[in-house]
């Protein structure tokens, strides 16, 4: 009787979820066709913020590493997809995958020596790694065009589909979707990585450290994979920024980038996958929303933020535990 | 050629000065709550602010526009600690994010309060010296004697004095030190206080040879950073050497290799070093 009417608790919660989620899903879909140009823009440049804050949670949350050079690998995507498209004329379905698998081999790179470093050490490294990167793509302009930017970047070449006819990425619309697209993929391919034999390793190296190695975890090699991964996600996630804005400037890739990227993903509550989304979609609107207001807007921002660490040290995580009981 | 050697190691040594008396505070905080604590580049900014507002504004003598610095430094780095810090012990990343909101905060107070326009200070002291036919600005020189003072006074501070024995065992082990009596909010405050007070001082001798702007912390602060982790954490006399190190191959590269990249050198040293030694130059194990 009692397992009976349990099970019947659970299956009703799953539908309540299941429900939600469509209802959520219908929404996000259903917004291009009434919003304004400019919200639907916001939309976009979140949800990329979005993509790059649960990636870079798989590093933080899941495997325990702070790194501050997010930012620098979303960067160096966005440099490398507009030069691969710019100057080998490769179309972007090309270079968008081509630029995922360069960032993550000189992730693996960078990693390699910077993640023999522990804590706090390993965060400081990778923060003069982004200064680096900024300087370069600020200096080598026979390269990246230095202080004025690389320009007459192309969006995704469209194509014909048998009903919907030509789907067109200079569309404001269209790339709603594209990036809509991205993100969930992006999201779903973390959600079964984290669950999997990999994911369990690297929280086991999140965990403690030592006592994984002393099992037997080859700890380094799984650190770098974790930083690889994540920073290639960040790659491409830079890619569908380049050829979505199609102007790229170094001010847009300073420290300040990495920084916002960790806030969002603490903001939102990290080893969650979802807080970390929401964290960004939070942070990206409540910038939108102070432009009225340009000189008060990082003033409300680090306030805001000071009183949730003091009142809510676990993040939006936390409030969700705190409403719901659990984190759906 | 030779002449400009030393001329740029001089130069390099000055700027190395400043870094290290701003990474000397930052030391002593990281390695008592194992946070890199970023604000310190926002206190910077402001009691830069003070500085110049109490010479230039007020039109009074320049050492006591450098006091003021001092004094807002530590009210600044103190009134942190009590009202913010303290509450999150312990909780590094919690930590780690306020402080970087602190250094957003006071950095955007600045702009707002005082625009992005850079402002100017009069030298503290004109003319220069001539050594060995070299000439040297009054004001580079009176930055490194004065910091190297105050940089002695800091360590006889820590190494001589009861406050300062206290200081170096919460450092060691936090837990250990409050079982013997040590009262650890009292430590908190005084280190907070010191490294405000330091960053403060920092931004107040340099005003005068570049400018007052509100991103005028960026830099000093990475820099600061950089000499933590190279000098190690808990070393004080390496927080000397690795200040003079980096400004001295910043210096000389900005010279002889490429002046655009002057402060992308301390991103190779760092590695260079931190595969050598992991800890630092004179970390602890």
């Amino acid at each position: 009787m009692v397992t009976t009417l349990l099970s019947r608790q659970v299956s009703l919660r799953r539908i309540l979820v299941l429900g939600a989620a469509t209802v959520v899903a219908l929404l996000f879909l259903s917004v291009p066709m009434g919003a304004t140009d400019y919200v639907i823009y916001v939309m976009v440049l979140a949800f990329l913020f979005a993509a790059l804050a649960a990636s870079y949670d798989l590093l933080l949350g899941y495997t325990g590493q702070l790194s501050f050079a997010h930012g620098a690998f979303y960067g160096i995507g966005a440099y490398t997809s507009a030069l691969i498209t710019l100057r080998a004329g490769l179309p972007f379905w090309v270079a968008f995958p081509l630029t995922g698998v360069f960032v993550f081999v000189l992730a693996g790179g960078v990693g390699f020596p910077a993640l023999k470093l522990r804590g706090a050490y390993f965060a400081v490294t990778t923060f003069f790694f982004a200064h680096f990167v900024y300087l370069v793509f600020l200096n080598s302009v026979a390269l990246t065009g230095g202080p004025l930017g690389l320009s007459g970047i192309r969006p995704p070449e469209g194509f014909n589909l048998p009903i919907l006819g030509v789907v067109d990425f200079g569309s404001l619309r269209i790339y709603y979707y594209l990036a809509l697209a991205f993100l969930v993929a992006v999201v779903g391919f973390l959600y079964i990585l984290v669950r999997s034999r990999l994911g369990r390793l690297f929280v086991a190296i999140r965990e403690d450290e030592v006592l994984a190695e002393s099992i037997g975890i080859n700890t380094a090699a799984y650190k770098v994979l974790s930083f690889s991964i994540s920073a290639g996600l960040a790659g491409m996630t830079g890619s569908l920024f380049a050829h979505f804005f199609r102007l790229l400037h170094p001010s847009t890739f300073t420290w300040m980038t990495s920084e916002m990227i960790v806030i969002m993903t603490l903001v939102g509550g990290t080893g969650t996958l979802f807080g970390p989304m929401l964290g960004a979609g939070i942070v990206t609107f409540i910038l939108e929303l102070m432009r009225f207001a340009p000189e008060l807007r990082f003033i409300v921002w680090a306030v805001a933020l000071l009183t949730i660490l003091l009142f809510e040290p676990k993040g939006l995580a936390g409030i969700a535990v705190r409403l719901f009981g659990r984190l759906v | 050629m030779m002449q400009n050697v030393v001329f740029q190691t001089v130069n390099g040594l000055i700027m190395g000065a400043i870094y290290a008396l701003m990474a000397l505070g930052l030391n002593l905080i990281w390695s008592i709550t194992d946070v890199p604590e970023f604000s310190q580049g926002g206190i910077y900014v402001v009691a830069a602010y003070i500085g110049y507002f109490v010479v230039v504004s007020a039109n009074l003598p320049w050492f006591l526009g450098l006091f003021a610095a001092m004094g807002a430094g530590a009210v600044l780095g103190f009134s942190f600690e009590k009202l913010l810090y303290r509450r999150m012990r312990g909780m590094t990343l919690n930590l780690l994010l306020s402080a970087i909101a602190l250094f957003f905060l006071l950095v955007n107070v600045a702009v707002w309060l005082w625009t992005p326009k850079a402002r100017f200070l009069p030298l503290y002291v004109g003319g220069e010296v001539v050594f060995f036919g070299l000439q040297f600005s009054r004001q580079r020189l009176l930055v490194l004697v004065l910091s190297l003072l105050l940089f002695i006074l800091v360590n006889l501070f820590v190494w001589r004095t009861k406050p300062g024995k206290a200081i170096r065992a919460a450092s060691q082990d936090r837990e250990a030190a409050q079982l013997v009596g040590i009262n650890i909010d009292t430590v908190s405050s005084l280190v907070f206080s010191l490294g405000g007070a330091l960053s403060g001082t920092a931004a107040a001798l340099i005003s005068p040879l570049y400018a007052v702007y509100p991103a005028m912390g960026d830099l000093p602060l990475l820099k600061a950073l950089v000499v933590v982790i190279l000098g190690g954490l808990g070393s004080v006399q390496g927080v000397l050497i690795a200040g003079g190190l980096l400004g001295v191959v910043e210096s000389l590269g900005a010279t002889f290799i490429s002046s655009a990249y002057q402060h992308g050198f301390s991103f190779f040293i760092l590695i260079l070093v931190l595969l050598l030694r992991p800890r630092g130059l004179f970390g602890r194990v």
